[in-house]
């Protein structure tokens, strides 16, 4: 994009401009690499290094000893298959639960627009402001036994899965987009007798790839990232998630062992994100919150 | 100019009013109500899956938390205890230090966590080279699981071993103690913090940095603006709204913190100095199996952040607009 | 309950409302794990007489955590075998174990499967727990199912032992092993340092001389180590107290009982040695498992631990155990004595009862058999020699003794001053594990604040153990 920035091409295209230019540029590139390469270069490395170098003071830039059998060891002690399997299993569970619920849930606030939406509206909203963490002892009291349906969810996706869809802040991105929808778009649909859930998936759907992008990673994300609600709720160890499954194993090995495991439990979401990077990143970029 | 908008407007019109529904008014009375009602019934139908799910797992544990605050449950029975959760609560040594942590966590995470990605995309925006890569950089490590990010982060720090104080002596600067001391622990999980998530923010402030239109920056130069000064006078209030969300996002975020001090310094950290109030309320809760007094602290803190709310639903009222 | 119930019909009279989409998703909620607990009554043809030991022919399936995880392997396999060689005496019982790698057990975690009911059939626990899970109603009360005919060597186990599974005269678990706390040296550090490995300190002073000289070593060796965090900070902190014939909490169990001058003399002992003499490293914040990687890598000198540590290390570290010796508690006057024990879910069938009872009493109650099979262990690489476990008396303390010596993995004599010096065995204060908990900031406090000020950190635990033990 050629778009004018805070500093003007013409000093820019002055020499001083541009050494000042690279040089910028040269330190700013350096010291992201180092900052956000630099620990991942330290946890491969050491993943390779033997017990006593892991621990060695001062530490070794350059593994002195290699010892790949760590990482053998600490996929053997992992179990990383199944951990990765449950964390996808529950994110993207999670993920068609935001999707059908709140994708609907928007959509009728924004262009059906209900009696008590607004008031709805207001109180989904107002869930954004109590950190989760807070409610955690109620909700956890409540996954053990739902009203209504009198069942323990505990150990059960739909701990995850359900209390995902509570996600205030999608709802709130997916209605502006459909608010921003002109409406002379939807009215002329239903003039031709299609139905609100025709005119939402041929028309409204279509055009809100963009934000769908953007809510499909936030709420895959906010599975990834979870930590102590699947802790409380997932407490059989062969359903553990990613998160953790690490944990727990973070004070049985030894530290090489626990640093090999570290690794192999970044690569494939990092494989993940490298191989979707362009998607993922101009989804967020775009689609989401413009200024 | 208009305040900028949130979404991917098409037009620059921004968001059409909410309209009556359509063909009101031509309709006989009797007609337009079982139409209303028809409409009703279809919009309510979308919204139930939703509002359930709200229901269950949202406010109902809202409404919980208020019950539970004043109700001690022991040997499986059930009473009403009045203030004593709260009178337990407020006796605690670790109340006030709790407050004071939970207030300084929030300070250095809005300077750290929210100045820092800003400044970042300010800086990325300038470059007309590699910025996919820094972009990229940036948020790799939103990628790696937390609890690895974390643990990588544990590994960094130790006084011992680690490679932060090795880094530190090889340029002159003191060894750190780090998450062991009490002075800095609180500074070092933010910094582990702000590393692991500060690529959403960061993506999030350069969309908004490329959407200012360029001629604001010719404009400013025309009047002999400096770079700090066209920073101050045109880049910050135009993204004025999104800045103003975005920190109160991150005071929301930080309030929720719990796997990195968990992580990093055991919760409580070396003499309590890390121990926030969301650490408190899970200590409480699962240390020592007191859900009553756990639930009296939550609710003490719903009650500050319904003051932050205010603001909130104030910000969102006036983007709205 | 009752307002809850109410609320729950009133939105039973609203769901009707339900749209089909939601409606679904609630109600395929029904695979959840509420039908786990209670008696399935289809497979019960055993007798419901408890002093009956269970029928052969029995069909039951027992779920019990702490299986050996992956990362003990040698572990992992002898309990398989073990299942292997339990289902040829009972093979309609099916052993479905659930591992965790790490501890097995956390506290935090624990309460929440307490508070949630979901325990396996078949649970671990520590001795401390019982009041917890009696408060929660959590375990059965098995009184009627152990006997000499379920257990043949009850009468040979250790009555102080059994008595900590005891509540108001009912039995509410067995026990897997008991431990009194001594301590552990790295023998190679103490033969580098020029101190005698078969003479482990005795005092604390002779501790803090002797971690001074293995600090003096460098390359980041420390002395001595402690815990601060995850509640094991506490409980090393009630250790020390006991060595010196203190207590945490006293006699009548409301008080707290530390803030005095023996413990200011623990914690200003503690202090000196890690700023004083800077003996015990710079990371701190350590919890269970992190003093044992340092001492299998040959970073720390000497540490406070249960004998049953050594295991762990050789086997999840890669130690070798000819490298640890162990010497009686500094001090002297007591012993923290505690242990593990399996408990039953309350609630399950009494034919599945009995299977836990046979399968515990196969596991871990017999002489030459599942844990205590030394020939086993030893072929399997793990070490024997190590003094406990050992719960035994009489004749099976004989005969395991024996078994004990004749397969010994390693130098015996390197526990000699364990062995030949027993300290009398303390039982943890009530509410240990939250006790305990206030206990780490004690520890952290002095082991990471230069300037910690003793009277300030122990009033304060004080004040906040006192308001833990009025609540009870």
């Amino acid at each position: 994009m050629s778009t004018r920035t805070l500093i003007s091409p013409a000093v820019l295209a002055r020499p001083r401009g541009k050494a000042l230019y690279w040089t910028v540029f040269a330190v700013v590139v350096l010291l992201f690499t180092l900052v956000f390469l630099g620990p991942l270069y330290w946890l491969v490395s050491s993943g390779f290094k033997d017990a006593q170098e892991v621990i060695a003071t001062p530490p070794t830039l350059v593994p002195e000893s290699f010892e790949p059998e760590n990482y053998t060891r600490a996929w053997e002690v992992m179990d990383l298959a199944t951990l990765l399997f449950n964390t996808l299993y529950y994110a993207f569970g999670a993920l068609a639960f935001q999707l059908v619920l709140d994708v609907a849930a928007a959509y009728s606030l924004s262009k059906l627009r209900p009696v008590f939406g607004k008031a709805i509206l207001g109180m989904m909203l107002a869930t954004l402001m109590i950190p989760a963490t807070v409610l955690v002892v109620p909700q956890y009291l409540t996954v053990l036994d739902v009203p209504v349906i009198e069942r323990n969810l505990l150990n059960s996706p739909w701990a995850i899965w359900l209390p995902a869809v509570t996600n205030a802040f999608n709802i709130f991105l997916l209605k502006r987009f459909f608010d921003s929808i002109p409406k002379e778009l939807l009215d002329a649909a239903s003039m031709d007798g299609a139905s609100p859930l025709r005119v939402l998936w041929s028309i409204v759907l279509p055009i809100s790839r963009p934000i769908l992008g953007v809510v499909s990673i936030f709420a895959v994300v906010g599975v990834w990232k979870d930590f102590l609600w699947p802790m409380l709720t997932l407490p059989d160890p062969s359903k553990q998630t990613l998160n953790v499954g690490i944990y727990s194993l973070s004070n049985g090995v030894p530290v090489n062992v626990l640093i090999a495991a570290l690794t192999i439990a970044s690569v494939p979401t990092l494989l993940i994100f490298l191989v979707f990077q362009r998607n993922i990143m101009s989804g967020l970029t775009a689609g989401g919150l413009k200024g | 100019m208009s305040a900028p908008s949130m979404t991917p407007t098409p037009s620059k019109a921004g968001p059409p009013r909410p309209s009556p529904p359509s063909g009101a008014g031509s309709v006989p009375p009797a007609g337009r109500f079982a139409r209303n009602l028809k409409r009703n019934l279809t919009a309510h139908g979308f919204l139930i899956g939703a509002v359930l799910c709200f229901g269950v797992f949202s406010w109902y544990p809202m409404v919980r938390e208020f019950f539970l605050a004043f109700q001690k449950t022991e040997n499986g029975r059930t009473d009403w205890v009045g203030f004593d959760n709260l009178v337990t609560v407020f006796n605690d040594p670790a109340f006030w230090q709790a407050w004071g942590n939970t207030g300084l966590f929030t300070l250095l995470a809005l300077v750290l966590g929210f100045a820092v990605p800003f400044l970042v995309a300010v800086v990325i925006n300038e470059f007309r080279h590699g910025q996919g890569y820094l972009r990229l950089l940036v948020y790799l490590p939103v990628m790696l699981p937390p609890v690895a990010s974390v643990l990588l982060f544990k590994y960094l720090y130790d006084p011992g071993y680690g490679l932060l104080n090795e880094l530190f002596t090889s340029i002159g600067l003191p060894e750190q103690q780090w998450l062991q001391d009490p002075d800095i622990s609180m500074l070092a999980v933010v910094i582990a913090s702000t590393w692991m998530n500060m690529g959403g923010a960061t993506l999030i402030y350069l969309a908004a940095l490329q959407s200012i239109p360029g001629e604001l920056y010719e404009a400013a130069e025309l009047d002999g603006a400096g770079l700090l000064r066209k920073i101050w006078h045109v880049t910050i209030p135009q993204t004025r709204l999104i800045l103003s969300l975005m920190a109160l996002m991150q005071v929301i975020a930080t309030m929720q913190v719990f796997v990195e001090p968990f992580l990093l310094t055991g919760g409580a950290g070396p003499e309590g100095s890390t121990t926030t109030v969301v650490h408190l309320i899970y200590q409480y809760a699962f240390n020592f199996n007191d859900y009553g007094a756990a639930a009296a602290l939550g609710l003490l803190l719903l009650v500050l952040l319904a003051g932050f709310s205010a603001v909130y639903v104030k910000l969102s009222r006036a983007e709205d607009e | 309950m009752r307002s809850a119930r109410f609320r729950r019909s009133r939105r039973a009279a609203a769901i009707t409302l339900v749209s089909a989409l939601s409606l679904t998703a609630l109600a395929a909620c029904g695979t959840s794990s509420s039908g786990d607990d209670g008696g399935d009554g289809a497979q019960q043809n055993g007798s419901s007489d408890p002093t009956i030991p269970l029928d052969p022919k029995t069909k039951v399936t027992l779920t019990i955590d702490c299986m050996p995880p992956a990362a003990k392997a040698a572990e992992l396999k002898e309990w398989k075998e073990d299942v292997a060689e339990f289902n040829k005496t009972y093979p309609n019982v099916t052993i479905e174990g659930r591992s965790t790698p790490g501890q097995c057990l956390e506290p935090p975690r624990f309460t929440a499967m307490l508070k949630a009911k979901s325990q396996p059939d078949v649970f671990y626990t520590y001795f401390t727990d019982l009041p917890q899970v009696l408060a929660e109603d959590g375990a059965a009360d098995i009184s009627a199912y152990v006997s000499p005919k379920t257990v043949p060597l009850l009468k040979d186990i250790d009555p102080n032992v059994l008595d900590s599974l005891r509540h108001q005269g009912n039995l509410y678990g067995l026990p897997t092993s008991n431990y009194t706390m001594g301590l552990l040296i790295n023998r190679k550090l103490f033969k580098d340092a020029g101190l005698n490995p078969d003479a482990p300190p005795r005092t604390w002073d002779e501790v803090r001389a002797a971690a001074k000289k293995i600090a003096a070593l460098g390359d980041g060796i420390a002395g001595f180590g402690e815990y601060s965090a995850g509640n094991t900070g506490g409980w090393h902190f009630t250790a020390q107290m006991y060595s010196l014939g203190g207590d945490v909490v006293d006699a009548s169990g409301t008080k707290a009982a530390f803030n005095n001058e023996l413990g200011k003399q623990v914690a200003r002992n503690l202090h000196a040695m890690r700023w004083e003499d800077d003996s015990m490293g710079k990371t701190q914040l350590l919890k269970w498992g992190d003093l044992q990687k340092q001492i299998a890598t040959d970073k720390l000198g000497m540490f406070l631990a249960a004998p049953d540590d050594i295991a762990y290390m050789v086997q999840q570290l890669g130690a070798k155990y000819e490298n640890f010796g162990m010497g009686p508690i500094p001090g002297g006057k007591n012993t923290l004595a505690g242990g593990n024990n399996y408990m039953v879910k309350k609630g399950i069938s009494p034919d599945k009862i009995k299977a836990a009872v046979a399968w515990l009493n196969f596991k871990n109650l017999t002489v030459g058999k599942g844990q205590f099979d030394w020939a086993r262990t030893k072929a399997d690489g793990l070490p024997v020699g190590i003094p406990q476990p050992n719960f035994w008396l009489n004749g099976s303390k004989t005969k395991d003794d024996a078994a004990r010596v004749e397969h010994a993995t390693m130098p015996v004599e390197n526990f000699k001053a364990f062995m030949d010096n027993p300290v009398a065995g303390k039982a943890e204060p009530p509410k240990a594990q939250e006790v305990y908990k206030i206990l780490d900031n004690v520890m952290s406090g002095l082991l990471t604040n230069k300037d910690a000020d003793v009277d300030k950190l122990l009033s304060t635990a004080e004040a906040q153990v006192n308001q833990i033990l009025a609540h009870q």
